[in-house]
């Protein structure tokens, strides 16, 4: 039995690979989950009482995690001691970080491995306590469910087919099994076939198992449910704003993200506005420095750390970020002064990325001057010097640069000479029809998120969205000797045609940013310029011009968008056209959506049909299995399915011949035998099958032993089929056709027993509660009785 | 595995009661061995018999058949009811139909114990004691308005209808097979009455009430016994041999083991009722399956339904229990509590218990 649910929690486990990057948690869970079920098998098996029995399996979790963490701080090696715990709360830190700022699959670093364990372990006891003491191991599926559950919203593919075919194992092994092991003989009473019990329930099981499987291939939709494929369940909101990486996929996922930021610009073209900017690659998951020894407070003026050209293009936007909500302020690159926020904001001199100390953006309206180098292909193309005048942060690379990467960047970068012609040449490849925007393909391919192995995964399939192509640019920049960074925050977006009044100026255009626009793109930093801004995403955002193909360099022109994205153009292009359509309803291609719908619909229909002659039909199995052998037990017990059927359900303290009397005094089968003069043939059919079905049954069940074997087994059958069919006939020719339909195709045996198999183990736990409460009255009676005697 | 265990510990408990309820059905002690009846033999001669008996009382089919099943399960019968509803008559046309020795005791409050057992009288011409027997010796033993008799005589009675034999100045003799006591009494709150305590109530096997006759029955009555006693036209339908070896056939009926259950399961329903002080001894329940055995022969059958249990569970059982006194005051009669257990008791007819059960 232990064996059994460990077997069962195990393969429900091996749903989380996925969630966990790698196979490493895999060893510790098993061990976990096997000693765990070890000690309740022992402790069962010495015939402990059921509650310390429990109580034991908990300890046991407690040694073994204790053994496998936290074994240099612990005595002995397993039993926890101060350091423990001390040690357990910097892992609950951890595991915690790791929940709120990574996504599936998570590196396993100790803090989270040890929270999957402690729960598959509970989850064991929880199952062991449910399935054997309580007596209702078909509520376990639910401790399993627990599990399963984690892997089917957290991952994008759901839960997997591997760990659920095996948690379904398990799980009927739990069912069949708690037969053998039930601890007291109600499980027997309720449905106590014996030996066959098994193999039936694996049947039915197996059964079980592949409709489900099967029915969402035949379902049409079924995969658009409450979590479409891509989307997570993020219980913090969806832009938290903790890691921005993370949030900008959630939110060009999520269209319908919260709020839109509307702002004016008096630059000729729209503007990208910046949050934050990412400049360490090293770790697993890249998040933004905020250089909290550096920072300074009061943005309303900015300078950066580093030198800034004396020509400068001057720029003022003015911003009402509305709903939207995140501790970093969007800003236009780069920014100098920043006027009219409420809170305390605070700057960091080497980014220039604003982040708020007591508040958030949301509900700001604020007035940014921003001041960028005039930038032209000829000031670039100047700079070949290695940069000096900047922190060698934006240089570094940690040590682990997947090979696929370096070579990639030296391939691309080979014939180009100069720091600007390699990012060009860099942006050039990244933006060649060799890759493809898509939000999906990433989560698909399972290299959603960001990081170093991402990136590898990135640049084998080609396919991704502004972070993958970014973030390789960022590398690949860093690789060939070019400080850069990530910069995310919104593209520019689209106008909405009204227009801003601000004091001193000519109106300005207004434009409007939504979730759909969430952005992320390089900036590479050339000595004397500055940092600059590059578009390497393909359709997505503008190309700047310095950044654009020269028409003759280029040759063809790798991206169509080019040409209607030159600055200056009046229509910024809406991004939303560029993005790629989602796999959503209306998604279908329009060649064999026609088909398809026929297909879909007959096959709907067919299973509609199936559904609804399933009572049907699994009655008329039942009645065909019962009637095979024969026997007149197998035969009366039809027999009282078909009263009840027709409405004449036996009634448990009835004897059998008082039930037969019952109903052959019924309507259903006609008039008695008294009154039966000219009633026909056909009611006296029923009336005599219905006697001689009883005769047979009593002599069957009360009788001597051997005072059966008159008749053959063939006989006998046979019999028993003839006299259940005149019953049955009688009972059509008597009962209304209202009567007639239920009982052919909602037979009331099958589906009270249905339901009384769907509400048992509530009906169980409530009978549990019950008794609960009614102990706990009487100890507080007895209490309170106490007390009065004290007095 | 625990049903299994479930099983063995009803037979247990049900041997237990054959132990506690000395002595079992007994074989003649007569000397021959009767010979078991075939069924159509046996349908034939209780057929006679109650022919005969519904020929003297009208309308009282029910009762008379009660009586013949009691006979047959070797037990012994309580008639009671208000006077003058033919209990008597009842007690003494089942004694005439079966040819055997029949005796007739009036209890009355000065009737002596020796009046029952026999008495130890000296013979002048043997010079030495004589047994002489009381009325007790013979097959069939009426005693009339049995609680009229003091505490000390009622018990007399008490050994021979449990052992069959009595026994005066240390010499035990056997009383004659098959051995029965029809009692009749009238309802305990008439006025000079001595009423029968729990132990010999238990003795009895059953306790039944004539109730007043229908309307038809009522007229055709007062024509037939105008003339002549009806009972003069009885004539002994079956001889005693006939009627032992009828016992012999019903002691071979089978007992189903989940009839065994029900039985058992009736008695804990009686003795777990709220509203009875005392429920059923496992002598009642004893009695109660030999009832049924009796019935279910007296149907025809060889083996005892659920059914044969429950048609003869309310006369076997509503004399012995007792109810609590709230029951009483709320209009509950041991009838009627016994009817409601009946009611609510789930008969087994599943093909798993069967399965179980083999």
């Amino acid at each position: 039995m232990s064996a059994a649910i460990a077997v069962a929690v195990l393969g429900a486990s091996l749903s989380l690979n996925g969630v966990f990057r790698g196979w490493v948690w895999l060893v510790p869970a098993i061990t976990t989950v096997f000693i765990v079920g070890l000690t309740l098998a022992v402790l069962r098996a010495l015939r402990v009482h059921p509650l310390p029995t429990t109580l034991g399996g908990l300890i046991a979790l407690v040694f073994i995690l204790d053994f496998t963490f936290f074994r240099p701080e612990s005595i002995a090696g397993f039993i926890p001691s101060g350091a423990t715990l001390d040690t357990l709360g910097q892992f609950l830190k951890r595991a915690g970080e790791t929940v709120v700022s990574e996504t599936a699959p998570v590196s396993p670093n100790a803090g989270i491995v040890f929270v999957a364990c402690a729960g598959l372990g509970l989850v064991t006891v929880l199952i062991d306590a449910l399935a054997v003491p309580l007596g209702m191991p078909a509520t376990s599926g639910l401790g399993l469910l627990v599990v399963l559950v984690f892997p089917a919203t957290i991952k994008p593919q759901g839960g997997g087919l591997l760990g659920f075919l095996a948690a379904a194992v398990g799980f009927i092994l739990i069912l069949g099994c708690s037969q053998w092991f039930a601890p007291d003989s109600r499980l027997q009473n309720d449905n106590s076939h014996g030996t066959g019990q098994l193999k039936r329930s694996m049947v039915i099981g197996g059964v079980a198992l592949v409709l489900g499987l099967l029915l969402p291939l035949a379902i049409p939709g079924f995969e658009r449910g409450t979590f479409p494929v891509g989307s997570r369940l993020n219980p913090w909101g969806v832009s938290n704003g903790l890691n921005p990486m993370i949030t900008l996929g959630n939110s060009l996922r999520n269209p319908t993200g919260d709020g839109s930021i509307t702002y004016a610009t008096s630059s000729t073209a729209p503007v990208y506005l910046r949050s934050v900017t990412i400049d360490k690659f090293d770790g697993d998951t890249w998040a933004p420095d905020d250089r909290e020894a550096s920072r300074r407070i009061g943005p309303g003026r900015m300078a950066p750390d580093y030198p800034l050209p004396s020509e400068l293009v001057r720029q003022l936007t003015v911003i009402d970020t509305g709903q939207f909500t995140s501790p970093y302020l969007p800003v236009p690159y780069a920014p100098t002064a920043v006027n009219g926020l409420s809170g305390r904001w605070s700057w960091d001199p080497e980014t220039l990325s604003i982040r708020g100390e007591d508040g958030t953006t949301r509900n700001q309206q604020y007035t940014v001057y921003s001041a960028l180098p005039a930038l032209t292909t000829a000031t670039l193309s100047q700079d070949n010097a290695k940069p000096t005048s900047i922190s060698q942060d934006f240089i570094q690379l940690p040590s682990n640069v997947p090979d696929i990467v370096k070579n990639t960047a030296k391939t691309v970068t080979a014939g180009a000479n100069g720091n600007y012609a390699k990012a060009m040449a860099i942006q050039d490849y990244l933006r060649s029809s060799q890759f493809s925007y898509s939000l999906q393909a990433p989560v698909q391919g399972g290299y959603d998120g960001n990081g170093m192995s991402v990136l590898a995964d990135f640049l084998q399939q080609k396919s991704g969205y502004c972070v993958h192509f970014a973030s390789a640019m960022a590398v690949m920049a860093r690789l060939e000797g070019i400080p850069s960074r990530i910069a995310v925050g919104y593209a520019p977006g689209h106008a909405t045609g009204a227009t801003v009044a601000v004091a001193g100026q000519e109106p300005l255009p207004e434009y409007q940013v939504d979730a759909r626009d969430a952005h992320a793109w390089p900036e590479l930093y050339f000595e004397g310029v500055g940092w600059v801004a590059f578009e390497p995403t393909p359709s997505r955002g503008v190309v700047p011009p310095y950044a654009a193909e020269p028409v003759a360099a280029g040759g063809p022109s790798t991206n169509l968008h080019d040409e209607n994205l030159v600055p200056g153009s009046s229509t910024p292009a809406p991004s939303t056209a560029a993005v790629p359509p989602l796999a959503g309803p209306g998604a279908g291609s329009g060649t064999g959506t026609v088909s398809a719908t026929v297909l879909y619909v007959t096959a709907a229909a067919l299973l509609l049909a199936v559904l609804a002659a399933s009572p049907r039909l699994v009655r008329s199995g039942i009645r065909a299995r019962r009637l095979r052998p024969g026997g007149p037990v197998l035969a009366w017990a039809e027999l009282q399915d078909l009263a009840t059927d027709y409405g004449v359900p036996p009634v448990p303290s009835e004897t059998p011949r008082h039930f037969a009397g019952r109903l052959s005094n019924s309507a259903v089968l006609g008039a008695p035998v008294a009154a039966a003069s000219p009633s026909g043939a056909d009611d006296d059919a029923g009336q005599r099958a219905v006697a001689s079905l009883t005769g047979d049954f009593e002599r069957q069940r009360y009788g001597p032993p051997a005072g059966v074997p008159a008749n053959t087994a063939a006989e006998q059958t046979h019999a028993a089929s003839v006299r259940i069919a005149a019953v049955r006939a009688a009972f059509r020719h008597n009962a209304s056709w209202f009567a007639v339909f239920r009982a052919e195709w909602f037979p009331p045996s099958l589906m009270s027993r249905w339901f009384q198999l769907l509400w048992s183990p509530f009906r169980r736990l409530g009978g549990i509660f019950a008794a609960a409460a009614r102990r706990a009255a009487t100890s507080v009676q007895r209490l309170f009785e106490a007390i009065r005697w004290r007095r | 595995m625990d049903s299994k265990r479930h099983g063995t510990v009803d037979e247990q408990l049900l041997r237990d009661e054959a132990v506690v309820a000395l002595p079992p059905e007994r074989e003649s002690l007569n000397g021959y061995k009767p010979t078991v009846m075939d069924p159509e033999q046996f349908h034939a001669a209780s057929e006679k018999i109650l022919a005969a008996i519904n020929k003297v009382i009208d309308g009282k089919a029910e009762a008379a058949k009660l009586a013949l099943t009691v006979l047959l399960a070797q037990g012994h019968l309580l008639v009671e009811d208000v006077p003058g509803v033919g209990k008597t008559l009842l007690a003494k046309t089942l004694a005439r139909t079966i040819d055997c020795r029949v005796s007739r005791i009036q209890f009355t409050p000065d009737l002596l114990p020796s009046d029952v057992t026999g008495v130890s009288i000296y013979n002048q011409s043997s010079r030495q004691f004589e047994f002489r027997m009381g009325a007790v010796f013979a097959n069939i033993v009426i005693g009339d308005e049995i609680n009229r008799a003091s505490a000390k005589t009622q018990s007399a009675l008490l050994e021979c209808m449990e052992e069959h034999q009595v026994t005066v100045d240390g010499h035990s003799y056997q009383l004659g097979e098959p051995f029965m006591v029809v009692a009749t009494q009238n309802p305990i709150e008439m006025e000079g009455t001595y009423p029968l305590p729990e132990a010999q109530r238990d003795r009895f096997m059953a306790r039944i009430s004539m109730g007043y006759p229908d309307k038809l029955s009522e007229i055709e009555m007062l024509e037939t016994h105008q003339a002549v006693s009806p009972l003069a036209k009885v004539t002994p339908v079956v001889t005693s041999a006939d009627v032992a070896a009828m016992i012999a056939t019903v002691q071979q009926v089978y007992v189903s083991q989940s009839v065994k259950e029900y039985t058992v399961a009736l008695g804990r329903a009686t003795r777990d009722s709220a509203r009875l002080r005392l429920g059923a001894s496992p002598r009642s329940l004893l009695q109660l399956l030999r009832a049924a055995k009796a019935t279910a022969a007296l149907d025809g059958r060889d083996f005892v339904l659920p059914d044969d249990v429950i048609s003869v569970a309310e006369s076997v059982l509503a004399h012995r229990i007792i109810l609590d006194r709230k029951a009483a005051s709320s209009g509950d009669t041991p009838q009627s509590i016994i009817r409601a257990i009946l009611a609510s008791l789930p008969v087994s007819q599943d093909a798993g218990a069967e399965r179980r059960s083999s």
